[in-house]
């Protein structure tokens, strides 16, 4: 491991450079680079998700934390580790602070995997456009979690609006498990269901993608009702014969309910946060399903259908603290 | 209306996060308190049902001559071979839903009372856990239990899909009859019970991983594909080496040996997946056509005494160990002329591959076990530079590794640094589990998944069987009552199989 303390972008290759050699193995098999966004505050667990999504994706991970925008003099400090607390791959931790912290991407471009994909994750509240951060601009794919801001319903709105072929978020993730065991019980049946009913707080957005995946899928009206535990307890939709229900029965594992067959018990598992970006490295590319349950539950139609490319939109967060934050334009470009 | 699959509106092609679920099913294993069934099936269906693969209706019924009145002690032995096998963390929670859909019926082969039972339970199974009628019956038993089998099978009606209003499937473990005559009879056999598309064979060499990667470095790259021909290939060599002895299972391997055992099977569907032409498809059926037309192009050589080598281990030291020779076995008379090694070359008689030697070898006690083919490449036709300066540059390889660290190898000429023109062979990496480190799943795992999904893509069918025998058959003729050659165990084979590359000009690739 190498720490650069007030370095350069150049520097941090070098570094890099030197460690794969020392490590022996100049051929690796990277598959990616995963770029993450996060707070000094939350570093530790967003290395360790990171460090958890790499081990089952080898990719060379970027960490990058933005530190005192206002600090008067610009300044980098890097740490390079290759197969050492960060996992078995090439991990790189750096602190920009000042001015550099807005040109985050003059030290990121130069340490990205060769015409491999990038992968961006945003650890804590998602930008509100993404075109704003650079960072999320070179990304062939781009991961948000609109759980981690003040308001996830309207952070979601948000995402809505902002979209582009590419973007996924972490509430998507987090009912795949839901999604399969429901899948699984309407496989062989050949009803039409009439409605469709998730037991949940309305204001978990995970819950309210699910409605929406719900509605473009089933083309019934979806309610989200209940609250007081956290997370989605139940899911239930109305057949002709009565109802097909995936309900959570521990935190392993679900129920399923189906008229006329035994209810049956099945894994379900609550993932970590490294398990659910093992999930989204898994593709690279766009996940039009989610495009079609965001454009169900916002109403913004055919997001699946915007272009996947966006432009750098400078915007300095020093000017912002003075003027009112723009709303989002209503489509990516 | 966003497109859909199977008649399932909550299932859409596009949505690659769910993952394909089997229909509801019954799983039964014949035999399932067998070395396979204890070592690879149980843990399989327990790390399928870790990973959430399996449908919600699934019933693991067991079949066996034990004296165990209830399901109680079968699951009691299942979860230990689950506890021991998986490949998957062992779970309490998984292991207790999954032992709530495991079920055993006792019974010998010709006890018509217990088939009955069997075909009553497996009805029974319909409404307590909604198999639907679906089954998939496992046949893990010699292949002279399965006459007697299949037609309890057909007396009870438990493969007759109509009676029971779902598919009904069976799957069939190697040997696949001991020549093509046995292998005839059996698939008429099991045919005549079952349809021909409804029989699985498994070898479950074809459920790895790196087979079937074989299909995308050949199919979705225009790099390989341009050069994979007699015009730039020199010779193909694969190989499956073993580092163990036969193990516990003397008796049957002195009848069978090391031809029967492996190259008949393993090695020949490795000959026909590197050599095949492109499918028009990626499907079961597409894919067998072209596997089928390789097998039928295959020559043997002339000279089967010079290329059809085969030789039998002797006592010697393997990894630090010494070990017996094969006629020390236990249980192995001492005047058996089984062979434990076998090389032989073969020709492929098409456009394609026409004068390209592909050189199959296999054996027990040889010093690492490994599976690989080895493509090497002509020389270059001109070398602009001074003979010394080459001395160290070899043929071009593509090497794909099978097992272990699954991957693909590129050696290639590459200049030595400094100041003289010198160029020598380097090896360029790709490990499987590098750039995709997701655990790979077993093979049976996947071939019991693609049992129950119907997918026979990775199943050698009928065709394939008889082809492979009628390749193996003059060889077993020529060898019977000469003697193999002897090797050391821990050497790589008998000097015999050196000299016979080495009368072509080349020479084995130390794996």
């Amino acid at each position: 491991m190498t720490t650069l303390w007030d370095t350069t972008g150049s520097a941090v290759v070098k570094a890099l450079a030197a460690e794969r050699r020392a490590a022996g193995a100049l051929a690796f098999g990277l598959a990616l680079t995963l770029v993450v966004v996060v707070d000094e505050k939350n570093v530790a667990a967003a290395e360790s998700a990171a460090t958890g999504a790499a081990a089952a994706h080898p990719c060379r991970l970027l960490i990058v934390v933005r530190r005192q925008i206002d600090a008067p003099h610009p300044r980098l400090d890097a740490e390079v580790s290759i197969g050492g607390r960060l996992g078995p791959g090439e991990a790189i931790v750096m602190r920009m602070y000042g001015r550099l912290a807005l040109h985050a991407e003059s030290v990121v471009l130069p340490l990205l995997a060769s015409d491999a994909p990038v992968v961006t994750w945003w650890h804590d509240e998602p930008p509100t456009r993404i075109a704003f951060d650079p960072l999320g601009v070179f990304a062939d794919r781009r991961v948000t979690d609109v759980s981690r801001a003040a308001d996830p319903l309207g952070a979601l709105a948000l995402r809505a609006a902002d979209f582009a072929p590419g973007d996924t978020d972490l509430a998507w993730t987090r009912i795949s498990g839901w999604r399969t065991l429901l899948a699984a019980a309407f496989d062989g049946r050949a009803d039409q269901p009439h409605q469709a009913q998730i037991d949940a707080d309305p204001a978990d957005p995970s819950a309210q993608l699910f409605a929406g995946w719900l509605r473009a899928r089933l083309g019934v009206p979806v309610e989200v009702t209940g609250g007081g535990r956290r997370g989605i307890q139940a899911v239930r939709v109305a057949v002709d014969d009565g109802e097909v229900a995936v309900t959570r029965a521990d935190i392993r594992s679900g129920t399923i309910t189906r008229p006329g067959v035994p209810p049956r018990r099945l894994p379900l598992r609550q993932l970590d946060l490294g398990d659910l970006m093992a999930e989204e490295l898994r593709r690279i590319d766009d996940d039009a399903v989610y495009a079609d349950a965001l454009a169900a539950w916002s109403g913004v139609p055919d997001l699946a259908g915007r272009s996947g490319h966006r432009e750098h939109i400078w915007r300095d967060p020093m000017e912002q603290a003075a003027a009112p934050v723009a709303e989002p334009a209503g489509g990516a470009s | 209306m966003a497109p859909t699959a199977g008649g399932n509106p909550l299932r859409d092609p596009r949505d690659r996060r769910l993952p394909r679920l089997p229909d509801a099913s019954a799983l039964v294993v014949f035999g399932v308190t067998g070395d396979l069934s204890r070592k690879k099936l149980i843990p399989a269906v327990y790390d399928l049902a870790n990973r959430g693969l399996l449908p919600p209706g699934f019933v693991l019924l067991g079949f066996a001559r034990r004296d165990w009145r209830d399901d109680e002690p079968f699951i009691e032995f299942a979860r230990e071979c689950a506890e021991k096998g998986a490949r998957t963390p062992f779970r309490e929670e998984t292991w207790d839903r999954l032992a709530s859909s495991i079920k055993f019926v006792p019974g010998s082969f010709d006890d018509d009372a217990a088939f009955d039972r069997l075909a009553q339970t497996l009805t029974g199974l319909e409404a307590s856990h909604g198999i639907r009628g679906n089954a998939a019956f496992y046949l893990s038993i010699p292949p002279s239990a399965f006459p007697v089998v299949l037609k309890q099978m057909e007396r009870t009606g438990l493969a007759d899909e109509q009676a029971a209003g779902g598919w009904r499937r069976v799957v069939v473990e190697k040997p696949f009859g001991h020549d093509q005559e046995s292998a005839r009879e059996l698939n008429s056999l099991v045919d005549e019970v079952f349809g021909p598309a409804d029989v699985f064979r498994i070898d479950h060499y074809l459920g790895k991983e790196t087979v079937q990667n074989l299909f995308a470095l050949r199919f979705a790259n225009t790099l390989f594909e341009p050069i994979w021909n007699s015009q730039f290939v020199d010779s193909v060599q694969i190989t499956m080496a073993e580092d163990v002895g036969i193990g516990t299972r003397a008796g049957f391997y002195d009848e069978t040996g090391a031809a029967r055992d492996v190259l008949q099977n393993h090695l020949l569907q490795l000959l026909a997946l590197t050599a095949m032409e492109e499918p028009v498809s990626f499907g079961a059926a597409t894919i067998r056509t072209e596997k089928i037309k390789i097998l039928r192009a295959v020559s043997l050589p002339t000279d089967l005494d010079r290329y059809a080598i085969r030789g039998q281990y002797e006592q010697g030291w393997l990894a630090g160990d010494r070990v017996t020779g094969y006629l020390g076995e236990e249980n192995i008379p001492p005047s058996s002329t089984t062979e434990t090694y076998a090389a032989v070359r073969l020709g492929i008689e098409t456009r394609r591959w026409a004068g390209v030697p592909f050189y199959l070898r296999t054996g027990k006690r040889l010093p690492r076990r490994v599976t690989e083919i080895a493509i090497s490449f002509k020389q270059a036709p001109h070398l602009p530079f001074d003979a010394t300066d080459t001395t160290d540059l070899g043929h071009n390889q593509l090497v794909v590794r099978v097992q272990p660290d699954e991957g693909v190898t590129l050696k290639f000429g590459s200049k030595v640094p400094g100041t003289a023109m010198e160029v020598r062979d380097v090896a360029m990496e790709f490990l499987f589990g590098e750039a995709f480190t997701e655990s790979l799943p077993e093979a049976y795992e996947r071939l019991i998944l693609d049992v129950l999904l119907g997918d026979a893509m990775l199943f050698p069918d009928n065709a394939e069987v008889e082809e492979s025998w009628r390749i193996i058959d003059p060889l077993e003729e020529f060898w019977a009552g000469r003697k193999p050659y002897p090797y050391r165990a821990g050497s790589w084979g008998p000097p015999a199989a050196d000299e016979m590359l080495a009368r072509d000009g080349r020479r084995w690739r130390r794996p």
